[in-house]
């Protein structure tokens, strides 16, 4: 035994020791905050980080995780969080965390600093294309944005058409004058065809070297075999002329049947500049649905698109993650292969366990709760990631939100369930609509929300349910509107209001309903006055828009009518001439072949008689 | 050029030093191990631990390490087809899923075909090359030596700069 070499040994043990000690924590600090960062396109900021290599432990005094589109808000932050991880996957580059005490939780928190991260030029390019979530809130914040525009109660009885139309820009007129300029080339095209088409010409040669055979000429078998191979070539050209006869007339029906369709569409393109000039006018429809929508939608529409945003995140997140996963290349020939004897280091590249979390909302909510399963391959765990939080506050206002992210079938699943109930509706508006502008003086409400999504079906309901309510009417019970009046009336008597908004595209595109029990009483309340009013408004609109465009319908129409017409009679007029030629030229091929049996029966008849007088008969 | 010369110098000296034919023999063999396999492996870990506190001679091993690096990267196909045979030995099955599923020796990464088709073959190689170092070098030293030194080549070869630099240096490090 070398005495210099065990001691060489240990100095490299302390040395190393010594170095894990002092600088491992900042080094791993550092490249976790940089990593993160880069997945969440904001600054991830970690404080008081440790890593204890030895005792295999890691945790932090304080996270802060900005949000991407608001740099300075942290989507949540933690305080003292440790992380209780395995040793043994670290050899095989993969973490697998099986406890984590997650103290200080909080969402939507304020940074003291600017959270902005710019992502390096080389770690760009990897952004994904623009999500489902993103599309299906893009179309609810649409929704939104329709009831925003919708005035039930302040219909003006003579509205000003000729600047409303100039405000709305009458499109129709330009469509059908693109679709003029687009049919005008589509028969100038085929008026170009028609006229210079060397199938004319083509039929009328064959046509020529059909007639050229004369059948009285021929008198011997030869001859006539002779004539029918010539003809048959004939046939060969006329059969490929055909085919592109057939060609080109399926060509012209699809061009000119595209232009028909295009004169079919002016209606819509008229009905959709009245709708718009009813919407620039404030003219809603009034049904239980719009007013269900203008009662209630922002608000239910306005939470269901906050859930719906972290969702989007945990997909993102789940779906980016589980993209990078390596799959285990395929060796190069001398790197060797690899065997699996068991299915014990099949590992998921992080796997987080368990996660006890406490914390509180910004409205001073205590949670707690616990998330499981979090992890990069949920294929290789075999548990989808499942959490469940809860909590209230001194005054018994609670929130419960539990749900699962499921990514083990084919299809990403998630399911989303949260409620906050017992929160007081004193001195608040139940609505932001025009329709509801009272406040209220005592109440409680409850919000609740189930999303379902598998892959790109989404079904969910929001449903906001409000009890024990009493409407403060104040000043505007000595209003003399007649509208609100009638309102005040119908919901005076009201105790509970239940609403719901139901979003899905389960069966097709995306719908999005908003009901309430109040829905009937406005329309009860609203449907004499206000739909007279609106009716009168919209037929002022139709007839203003009608007049505008009706020369230009007419003149787009006789033009398609007209050039359509004289493009069929020229068509039909080639294609009679070139059928006539081609029956021409199959029936001199029937005669010909007709002729060629009959001579070749007289030859046969003729030899058999040589034989009967040669042998006497 | 100054390397290669002076390696053989090492190499010649190491033969003829006070260093004893088992010393030698299992620094080559722990320096063969080294050379035949995968460097970063686990195992080599121990190896070196090994060369560090056994007394064993390290010029030896560093010549080996060197000399077999290159036969590895002609034999990695041979290994890799060793290792698959290994490996998927019905008979061993039982044994490597046991060690599979013991953490300290997966980690040795037994499982890959190069890493387990070059380590036994060069165990398997260590029972000739052990012996029969041990005996060459006693051969060496009673027979060779002698006449080695006297030939010309090294003659000059002791005579040139390079080997007196070497010298001083040899000196000067004590």
């Amino acid at each position: 035994m070398r005495i210099k070499g065990i001691l060489f040994l240990l100095i490299v043990a302390v040395i190393a020791f010594l170095t894990g000690y002092f600088v491992t924590d900042e080094r791993v600090e550092s490249n976790i905050e940089y990593q993160a960062s880069l997945v969440n396109e904001a600054l991830v900021e970690i404080d008081g980080f440790r890593f204890d290599l030895f005792d295999l432990n890691m945790g932090w005094d304080r996270l802060q995780v900005t949000n991407p589109n608001n740099t300075m808000m942290n989507t949540f932050e933690t305080g003292k969080t440790e992380f209780d991880v395995e040793f043994w996957p670290l050899l095989w580059q993969k973490v697998i965390v099986n406890n984590v005490q997650l103290t200080g939780f909080e969402m939507d928190t304020e940074r003291e600093t600017d959270g902005y991260f710019e992502i390096p030029l080389d770690e760009e390019g990897k952004a994904e294309e623009p999500s489902f979530f993103a599309e299906i809130t893009k179309q609810v914040t649409g929704k939104v944005a329709e009831n925003a525009r919708m005035e039930f109660t302040d219909i003006k009885n003579d509205i000003n058409v000729d600047s409303l139309l100039a405000m709305v820009n009458i499109q129709s007129v330009d469509k059908m004058d693109s679709l003029k300029t687009a049919s005008q080339q589509t028969y100038g095209r085929w008026e170009d065809t028609i006229n210079n088409n060397p199938i004319e010409d083509r039929t009328a040669t064959i046509k020529k070297q059909a007639e050229s055979i004369d059948l009285k000429a021929i008198k011997t078998v030869p001859q006539a075999v002779e004539q029918v191979k010539k003809i048959q070539t004939i046939v060969k050209e006329a059969d490929s002329l055909k085919k592109e006869i057939e060609t080109i007339k399926s060509n012209f029906q699809t061009d000119l049947s595209q232009a028909r369709a295009g004169v079919s569409n002016i209606d819509n393109w008229i009905q959709s500049d009245i709708q718009r000039a009813a919407t620039v006018a404030k003219l809603p429809e009034i049904n239980a649905q719009n007013i269900g929508n203008a009662l209630f939608g922002n608000d239910l529409l306005g939470d269901f698109s906050v859930y719906l945003e972290y969702i989007a995140i945990a997909r993102k997140y789940g779906s980016r993650v589980i993209g990078t996963e390596e799959e285990e290349d395929k060796p190069e020939r001398y790197e060797g292969k690899n065997y699996s004897f068991s299915d014990k280091y099949d590992w998921p590249a992080l796997w987080i366990k368990n996660v006890n979390l406490s914390g509180k909302t910004n409205t001073d909510i205590s949670l707690a709760g616990a998330v499981t399963n979090i992890s990069s391959d949920q294929m290789k765990t075999g548990v989808p990631t499942v959490f469940n939080v809860s909590g209230e506050d001194a005054n018994a206002i609670s929130l419960v939100v539990d749900g699962e992210f499921n990514y083990l079938e084919e299809k990403p699943r998630e399911t989303v369930k949260a409620t906050y109930a017992g929160f007081s509706l004193k001195n608040s508006r139940l609505s932001p609509s025009e329709l509801l502008p009272y406040d209220l003086s005592e109440g409680t409400g409850q919000l609740s929300a189930t999303i379902n999504v598998l892959g790109k079906r989404i079904d969910s309901e929001i449903r906001y349910v409000a009890n024990d309510l009493e409407f403060d009417f104040g000043q505007a019970e000595n209003s003399g509107d007649r509208i609100q009046t009638l309102i005040r009336r119908a919901i005076s008597g009201t105790e509970k209001i239940n609403a719901a908004a139901l979003i899905d595209n389960v069966d097709g595109p995306l719908k999005v309903k908003v009901r309430s029990n109040l829905d009937d009483l406005f329309l009860d309340a609203l449907k004499g006055t206000v739909t007279e009013e609106v009716n009168k408004a919209k037929a002022q609109i139709r007839t203003k828009v009608e007049n505008e465009v009706e020369a230009k319908r007419e003149e787009v129409t006789e033009f398609v009518d007209q050039k359509e017409a004289e493009l069929r009679a020229k068509y039909e007029e080639l294609e009679a001439q070139v059928n006539e030629r081609l029956k021409y030229i199959e029936d001199k091929k029937a005669e010909l072949e007709k002729k060629k049996k009959e001579l070749e029966e007289e030859a046969k008849n003729k030899a058999a008689d040589a034989i009967k007088k040669k042998i006497g008969f | 050029m100054f390397l290669l010369l002076k390696y053989i110098a090492k190499l010649l000296k190491a033969l003829a030093s006070e260093a004893s034919p088992v010393q030698l023999a299992g620094g080559f063999v722990l320096g063969m191990i080294i050379g035949l396999t995968p460097v970063f492996s686990l195992h080599n870990a121990f190896i070196l631990i090994l060369l560090i506190i056994l007394k064993v001679n390290i010029g030896m091993a560093l010549l080996a390490f060197i000399l077999f690096s290159g036969v590895a990267f002609l034999a990695d196909p041979a290994f890799h087809n060793f290792g698959i045979w290994l490996l998927e030995n019905d008979s061993l099955q039982a044994m490597w899923t046991s060690m599979y599923n013991t953490e300290w020796i997966a980690a040795t990464r037994f499982y890959n075909t190069v890493v387990i088709g070059s380590f036994v073959s060069a165990l398997i190689l260590i029972l000739p090359v052990f012996p029969g170092l041990i005996f060459i070098v006693s051969q060496y030293r009673t027979h060779i030596n002698e006449r080695i030194q006297k030939l010309k080549i090294v003659k000059a070869l002791k005579g040139t700069k390079f080997y007196s630099i070497y010298k001083t240096v040899q000196r000067v490090r004590g």
